[in-house]
């Protein structure tokens, strides 16, 4: 990991800046890898909402350089240079991307503020057509209602069900994003059922469930989420997760409270 | 929906028990070729009082022959066991959150469950009779796995024998493969593989693995050395309920199966049950968490199998134990930050280890302390078997680091094995080459 600086701050402040500045440095790994390569998925999470292209989806490949400080509020700021690669990778092709990041974590709340920016991979152009080709694909699905486990229990996703979960992911980087703090990171496990695929419009209406998988608890958290994708317009996502059941309070929490969507959305 | 298939069991009919209740029950209706049970559900109702229990009733002469009690209501703090048809679920759900009724899915889909166990038990008649039919590239069941475990201590008795270590709180076996060239109380490597049950990868390894070690008996050398000096236990599957489970119910399930009166949910973690800083800050003291460490030190039969095994055993001189994701191969702490005193020769031969296996396919992983690389974990296997004087202690965390996670694809599992091979054998062959 590259040695960690102090943030910068006025003399009064120095010495506690420093302080937890050291602390960082001896502090245990904020999550797998320690806390820049959870930063960076942060970012992607993010970036990849942000994008709103499913067939444009990246994933990290490497951290190259970064850095992290603590201010006096205990917000820590991570800037970062990262290499990505496609999320969906196809034989042979392989261009890494580079992007640079800044990301806030506020003192264990969730919803990281993100600057990020990167090289373009793929032009507009040619990512706008690939999505328009996924959409048409999506357009020919028959009855996905009946689409269960994805990737299924042996790791395998049929060819034609791929844009689904592509799909899906692309939802869930929206809720990753959103649910992220410092110390709690996620990853998608499953898409699990499928409630409603409705195409109509040019627009995709999906409504289904996933298993993320957070991975300093290890909890498997279910969420339903619902989001409405056209090509080359922005995602509108809402979202309902599951959250862990404590030993005394069990009021019918596991499969008995109807999961609608409820919670914050861009809709 | 996949739910983590937290249920609350208490004393009373064991999971083998309902099971041959369901089937002696559905055969008949089955024959008569007319009963379809598709959507119904089994849940678990749990009434915290009299006045519950009543609720309960009451729902029966609301619903006469509608709702099926496989468990009915009897006291309190006894769990109520429900078949709701599929039908009616709707409004019996309803009911019960109305009334305050805590309940808890135990099947979703009778009719599934019913199809795997007609499936299950055509299987068992047609398990393989020989290991060369079996696929190391696909992933398997608890029974084709001991199954294979039998064929291959037959066909290579020379070299491996089976031993069973201990029973599994569902009362299943353990078995550790053995691996000996002679010799007796040698000093020896233990491995053990599926300690957390979704993590279908490392049970995958473990029995690729298991056949590299009698393959390259005589063919390669420095596995050759390594076995005419040491011997290598091998335990395959670590948590057999949670395995069972994972196929059955939920493919998620991480901790054992084991059951407390009283407690609402199923289950401890197994790598947060070892007496080595037990009950930190790095688990849980929550039953219903993901690492809920169990009441104390080696309450769980599966880790105390092992800890008497090892104890009794007495020259085990390294101790690998392989899970998944994140592509990492670590050594203690996990309980702390504190390094260990021969922290400089752990990371020099991690690095080792990880430049051998990067050899084989490219597949980069990062090496450190557990504490520092991954995250602060209290309890935990390797932190114990340290403690207890077994100096090359190392935990791996297989292929990848995300993009499928627990559910990689089969096609990896050939691979990854291959190149945690390499791994493997660096660490072997340094505990051989530095005796202690």
């Amino acid at each position: 990991m590259p040695p960690l600086r102090p943030a910068a701050a006025p003399s009064p402040l120095l010495a506690l800046a420093l302080a937890l500045a050291l602390a960082l440095q001896g502090a245990a790994a904020a999550g797998p890898g320690g806390l820049l390569p959870q930063a960076a998925r942060a970012a992607l999470h993010f970036l990849n909402f942000r994008a709103g292209s499913p067939s444009a989806l990246r994933a990290l490949a490497a951290v190259q350089e970064g850095r992290a400080r603590i201010n006096a509020e205990k917000e820590c700021t991570v800037d970062l240079v990262f290499t990505t690669e496609r999320h969906n990778p196809e034989e042979g092709e392989e261009r890494l991307g580079k992007c640079s990041a800044r990301v806030l974590f506020r003192n264990q709340k969730p919803r990281p503020v993100i600057n990020i920016t990167c090289t373009r991979v793929t032009e507009k152009n040619k990512r706008q057509q690939e999505d328009y080709l996924l959409y048409k694909q999506m357009e020919q699905l028959r009855n996905p209602l009946d689409v269960v486990n994805i990737p299924d229990n042996h790791g395998h996703i049929d060819p034609s069900l791929r844009p689904i979960w592509e799909l899906a992911f692309l939802g869930s980087s929206y809720v990753m994003w959103e649910k992220t703090t410092q110390f709690l990171h996620y990853y998608m496990a499953q898409l699990s059922s499928v409630k409603q695929w409705k195409t109509n419009d040019g627009a995709i209406d999906f409504d289904y469930t996933v298993l993320l998988h957070e991975f300093s608890t290890q909890e498997i958290i279910p969420c339903r989420i619902h989001l409405v994708w056209s090509p080359g317009k922005p995602l509108k996502v809402k979202y309902h997760c599951q959250e862990l059941q404590a030993p005394e309070e069990a009021s019918g929490t596991e499969g008995g409270s109807a999961v609608a969507p409820t919670e914050l959305s861009n809709f | 929906m996949q739910g983590t298939g937290r249920g609350g069991m208490g004393p009373g009919l064991s999971p083998v028990d309902r099971r041959t209740l369901l089937v002696c029950s559905f055969i008949l209706a089955a024959a008569l070729g007319q009963m379809n049970f598709t959507g119904d559900q089994v849940l678990r109702v749990l009434a915290k009082n009299e006045k519950q229990l009543s609720l309960l009733r009451d729902l029966e002469a609301l619903k006469p022959q509608k709702v099926d009690f496989w468990r009915g209501p009897a006291r309190p703090s006894l769990p109520v066991d429900v078949r709701v048809p599929f039908s009616e679920l709707k409004d019996v759900k309803a009911y019960l959150e109305a009334h305050g009724l805590a309940y808890s899915i135990m099947i979703k889909d009778v009719q599934v469950l019913l199809d795997e166990e007609r499936e299950a038990m055509a299987k068992s008649r047609r398990l393989e009779r020989s290991t060369s039919s079996f696929s190391y590239s696909s992933y398997h069941t608890l029974e084709e796995i001991y199954s294979w475990i039998d064929n291959f201590v037959t066909e290579h008795s020379d070299i491996v024998s089976k031993i069973q270590i201990g029973h599994s709180f569902e009362n299943r076996s353990i078995l550790v493969l053995k691996f000996s060239t002679g010799g007796s109380q040698r000093r020896a490597v233990w491995i053990d593989t599926g300690i957390h049950s979704r993590e279908w990868i490392t049970h995958a390894t473990g029995i690729w693995t298991a056949k590299k070690i009698v393959s390259e008996y005589g063919k390669d050398r420095i596995l050759t050395n390594i076995l005419n000096a040491m011997d290598i236990f091998m335990e395959i599957v670590t948590n057999p309920d949670g395995f069972a489970f994972t196929h059955s119910m939920n493919r998620l399930w991480r901790k054992n199966k084991s059951t407390r009166p009283g407690i609402f949910c199923i289950g401890v973690d197994l790598n947060r049950n070892w007496k080595s800083g037990f009950g930190g800050n790095g688990s849980n003291n929550n039953p219903c968490s993901e690492t809920y460490h169990g009441p104390s030190p080696q309450s769980e039969s599966e880790v105390a199998a092992i800890v008497d095994f090892i104890t009794a055993h007495g020259n085990i001189k390294a101790l690998i134990s392989i899970h998944s994701y994140s592509q990492m191969l670590m050594y203690p702490y996990g309980r702390s930050l504190e390094p260990v005193s021969n922290q400089k020769e752990l990371y020099n031969l991690a690095k080792d280890a990880v430049q051998a296996l990067y050899g084989v396919h490219g597949i980069e992983y990062i090496y450190g302390s557990i504490s520092t690389t991954l995250y602060v974990a209290s309890g935990i296997t390797v932190d114990w078997a340290y403690d207890s004087g077994i100096k090359y202690s190392f935990s791996f965390e297989l292929r990848d680091t995300g993009r499928y996670g627990f559910l990689l694809p089969a096609s990896q599992i050939v691979p990854t094995a291959q190149e945690t091979w390499m791994a493997i054998r660096t660490i072997m062959e340094h505990t051989q080459n530095h005796p202690y």
